[in-house]
């Protein structure tokens, strides 16, 4: 029994849910047959990679979904082994090279020329392309990215790419400008209730419009995580009812309560467990980016309209060096240090004003 | 073994003979090749007395030969014996060591004094750093207790002339060296096994015996498993104490920790005390009396260094007093006054034999200078001064200060008005040097920072102000590639941001130190990240998703999974306690001697370096150290401050 995520993802762009006139353009754009590089973006839980999958398939047939992981090494120049998984059909190769970290240049130009340097064997009856699919492409490193623009060009002939991220704003000039950019929205909450719903009637269970709403709500209109919460309340509780609790992760349940520590009371010890609890979501996989952007979310709920401006100015600059920085913990404390001082004085400030 | 046949001491006190004997015959020569002459000549003797070296380093001179040695030949003048071999103490009052330390020392040894009675292995590891005074004291107090000694020394086979004469049946057997671990071995089991013969001259010498082990055969530091299999075999037929001295070094390998780790002293039940620095209040009190006591006897010839080169001594030396006995006698030569030009801008410091007049007057100018001049104070023979990581830690975290007005007003004018939250008293301590001397890279410097600084700080508004100065620091080393040139940087931005950030000084008292988690997390983090991408791979999710989403509501549905490795996992990974705990990381109390982490430079090393760390730093205190709630307690403490001064 797989997950209802899977179990339900569209296979073809004529059975996608939303963003219609998307699928019409892009059955299009596979057959006029010159089909560019692709640049699909958009926020997570949006069906970037849903709506890949079926361009892939409307380009080669049911066989790109006859996938299969491989473990590949990769030798770098510097004698370093690197160690990648990529998922592959016959037609695509699927792969995250940011998971080689520093060395992702090498993945590129190792894979993309291994993958382009074999040609397909019947092309009458098939593409003259392989297609090949890199995921998180906002995550690679500039030379990375060098690495790309150059190999796009050189083998156009027998490979395309196919870039998925989440934004733009970290991937060069010259690579956007080589790929056809296809920006994948979230969808509206109606198209997300909507999905709910009809899911729900595959499974034979009925939902009631306004738990669609909560969910759609909770989850942020992000599909993936709204039909995961959804099976989660059917684990809960069946037959539904329109006002129970939606489950949410631990982690967000946690970080919760974390910010309302760090409301609560502001003093050297409280920052203390504040750390140790951060440690703790840290072990927990939760990257610290998401812990920061999670963090600030739940404290400006708890603030005043004058603070937030303050608060999420302190928040970008320590998201900043987050980035910059090697070591995450000191910026994630030093900006709970800096929300507690400015919600002590301003609580301080208000106290007085009380007063008189 | 250890003791000598008649025949070689002969031979031995011969072959010193022709070199030429030390210091007081530098007239007309230069001064270096003096100094160097006179080194040389106490090294030679040192390598010639072969077995009997270590005992006359500190411990008593071992009587029976020093007095046949002296007995045979032409006696050494006296100014040739070096005055740690003439001072080396005779009783326990004369030891410079904590009280304390010798008495549980000699509980031990009078413990396991009786042979018959004992179960399983007497063993003792004496640790601490050199020059406090182990040997000395295992030394006194076994002549103390009618122990004889029994030493092991490492055969030297570089010169077969010379062996010739050592007492090594198996070497004359067979005709070639057998190995030294071998010979140790060897050596044990006899020690254990045999008496000593009685000689006719050697009259009341007791049957109780001691096994003193402080020279180890080199092979054992590469693999200390077979030092290991040797002292399981001991242990088990033992019928008599074996105390082992070891060491210590500041940097993190401790050859105590490699040689006997914390299983094997579990294991074999050995007893472990470490003794601290020579405090300087008990150093002085040595020094003073050996000065005296030289110059009532050279009769003018030496002249005593007055109270404030002693005590210049005293902290140059670093809580080593053998260092500091070897530079007082070679300060106080006559014939210092002749080397003056060559120790150039060092004379006010090392000239004290010039007449009291100049030397006092130079002393008071060096007085004026005494902050600026720390550094270079060391005088002749002054070690390397280092700081146990917990010391230096304490040093920045205890932010110590000036503490009248009087002194900042000589610093030129003061901050203008609207800065002035920013005035602070001068600091006791320079930052770097702190830094520099605890033999860390900056960044584990700054982890460990970080992981202790909330305990010492009061207000909120500090803290972000050291926080921030954190953050600062990081983001400064985090770049490789200029890693090189602001790499210094980094460690100063936070120290000094965090002594600055400090300003109200509260006097917190003692805190425990704890070892930086981080280190820990981040290994964790990165272990768990790889673990769910291969786990579940076929779910196609980049890891942000798979971590923050899919894993999280995996561990709330009941989908079957593949494998028993994906459901472990889930349960470890996609669940948080959600109660207000303390999380399940544990605080590891960072010890009074503990080495910190080695250097870290790549990724790799940092996963393997954390997991060696975590294995080989068993937390806990070590028996030896104080317990909270004695006496000891606060006489060590305040022995804690007392260093601080010092440096």
């Amino acid at each position: 029994m797989s997950l209802w995520v899977d179990k339900y993802r569209p296979t073809s762009l004529g059975k996608l849910d939303y963003h219609k006139d998307q699928a019409a353009q892009l059955k299009n754009l596979v057959q006029c047959g010159d089909f560019p590089h692709l640049l699909v973006y958009g926020p997570s839980g949006a069906g970037k990679k849903t709506r890949i999958m079926c361009v892939l398939r409307e380009l080669y047939g049911a066989g790109v979904e006859k996938l299969r992981i491989e473990h590949q090494t990769i030798v770098a120049p510097s004698k370093k082994k690197i160690e990648i998984n990529t998922i592959a059909s016959n037609y695509h190769l699927e792969v995250n090279p940011s998971d080689a970290g520093n060395q992702d240049r090498v993945v590129i130009q190792e894979l993309i020329k291994t993958v382009a340097q074999s040609q397909q064997i019947q092309s009458s009856t098939q593409r003259e392309f392989k297609v090949v699919l890199l995921t998180e492409v906002d995550r690679l490193t500039k030379d990375a990215q060098h690495a790309l623009r150059r190999t796009m060009e050189k083998y156009m002939a027998t490979c395309r790419l196919i870039l998925c991220c989440n934004s733009t704003s970290k991937v060069i000039g010259p690579i956007r400008s080589r790929c056809l950019a296809i920006r994948v929205p979230l969808p509206s909450t109606e198209e997300v209730c909507n999905v709910l719903t009809t899911v729900c009637k595959k499974e034979g269970l009925l939902l009631p419009p306004e738990l669609a709403k909560q969910i759609c709500e909770k989850s942020g209109r992000n599909l993936r995580k709204a039909l995961l919460m959804c099976e989660a309340c059917r684990v809960q509780q069946y037959p539904f009812s329109a006002d129970q609790d939606v489950p949410e992760t631990d982690w967000e349940v946690y970080l919760r309560e974390t910010a309302n520590a760090i409301v609560s009371q502001q003093s050297p010890q409280r920052l203390l467990e504040v750390r140790a609890r951060l440690y703790e979501l840290l072990t927990h996989c939760i990257p610290p980016e998401v812990i920061m952007k999670g963090l600030v979310t739940e404290l400006l709920s708890n603030c005043d309209g004058q603070l937030k401006t303050e608060v999420a100015h302190m928040a970008a600059y320590y998201e900043h060096r987050l980035q910059l920085g090697s070591k995450a913990i000191y910026h994630l404390e030093a900006f709970t240090a800096k929300f507690m001082a400015i919600y002590k004085k301003f609580m301080e400030d208000g106290l007085d004003a009380m007063m008189f | 073994m250890s003791k000598l046949s008649l025949g070689q001491k002969v031979a031995q006190s011969k072959v010193n003979r022709w070199v030429d004997p030390s210091f007081t015959d530098l007239s007309g020569k230069s001064a270096l090749s003096g100094v160097r002459k006179g080194r040389q000549a106490r090294l030679s003797k040192d390598e010639l007395c072969g077995s009997n070296r270590s005992k006359k380093r500190r411990g008593e001179a071992s009587t029976s030969s020093s007095t046949t040695c002296l007995d045979r030949g032409p006696p050494l003048r006296e100014q040739d014996e070096p005055w740690v071999d003439r001072h080396t103490p005779r009783c326990q009052a004369e030891l410079a060591v904590h009280k304390k330390k010798i008495e549980e020392v000699e509980n031990w040894m009078r413990a396991h004094a009786d042979t018959k009675a004992l179960k399983g292995g007497a063993v003792l590891l004496l640790t601490g750093p050199s020059g406090c005074g182990k040997s000395a004291t295992v030394q006194v107090l076994s002549r103390e207790l009618g122990f004889r000694v029994q030493e092991w020394t490492n055969p030297s086979s570089v010169d077969p002339d010379v062996n010739i004469f050592d007492s090594e049946p198996a070497w004359r057997l067979n005709g070639f060296p057998s190995s030294q671990s071998a010979q140790f071995q060897d050596f044990l089991l006899r020690a254990n096994k045999y008496n000593c013969l009685q000689m006719a001259g050697d009259g009341g010498s007791s049957d109780k015996k001691l096994i003193l082990v402080e020279d180890f055969p080199n092979q054992f530091y590469r693999h200390p498993g077979s030092l290991h299999d040797i002292l399981r075999r001991f242990v088990k037929t033992s019928r008599c104490p074996l105390v082992f001295i070891v060491s210590d070094s500041l940097s993190g390998d401790s050859s105590s920790r490699f040689l006997f780790p914390k299983e094997i002293q579990e294991e074999l039940g050995i007893s472990c005390i470490s003794f601290n620095p020579v405090a300087p209040t008990t150093m002085m009190k040595v020094l003073v009396r050996i000065a005296t006591l030289e110059a009532g006897k050279s009769g003018g010839r030496v002249s005593v260094p007055d109270q404030s080169v002693l005590e210049m001594l005293c902290s140059g030396s670093s809580g080593d007093i053998r260092s500091a006995i070897n530079s007082l006698q070679f300060s106080s030569l006559p014939d210092m006054s002749l080397e003056k030009g060559l120790w150039g801008k060092k004379k006010d410091r090392s000239a004290t034999s010039l007449g009291k007049v100049t030397s006092t007057t130079t002393m008071r100018k060096r007085k004026n200078k005494e902050t600026k001049e720390q550094e270079e104070e060391q005088a002749i023979g002054g070690k390397d001064a280092s700081l146990f990581l917990f010391r230096a830690l304490g040093k920045i975290l205890h932010c110590k200060r000036g503490n009248t007005e009087g002194a900042g007003g000589c610093h030129g004018p003061g901050l203008p008005s609207h800065l002035s939250q920013h005035h602070r008293q001068t600091l006791l301590v320079d930052p770097e040097v702190v830094v520099e001397r605890s033999h860390m890279s900056g960044e584990f410097f700054n982890l460990y920072l970080h992981q202790n600084y909330l305990d010492f700080f009061s207000e909120v508004e500090d803290v972000v102000r050291a926080s921030e100065y954190l953050s600062d620091a990081d983001f400064l080393t985090a770049d490789w590639t200029n890693r090189s040139s602001l790499g210094e940087y980094g460690p100063s931005v936070a120290t000094r941001g965090l002594l600055h950030s400090n300003s109200t000084q509260v006097s917190v008292g003692f805190r425990p130190l704890h070892k930086p988690n981080w280190l820990l997390v981040s290994k964790k983090y990165r272990e768990n990240s790889l673990a769910a991408r291969s786990l579940f791979a076929d779910f196609c999710l980049t890891p942000v998703s798979l971590q923050t989403e899919l894993l999280p509501y995996l561990a709330k549905l009941t989908n079957p999974l593949r494998n028993q490795a994906q459901i472990t996992f889930i349960q470890d990974v996609g669940q948080l306690p959600l109660r207000l705990s303390r999380g399940r990381l544990k605080l590891e109390v960072l010890t009074d001697k503990e080495p910190g982490l080695f250097e870290v430079n790549s990724e790799e090393e940092e996963e393997e370096e954390a997991d060696g760390g975590q294995a080989g730093q068993g937390g806990g205190l070590p028996a030896s150290q104080p317990r909270p709630t004695t006496g000891q307690d606060l006489e060590e403490e305040e022995l804690l401050i007392e260093e601080y001064d010092s440096d």
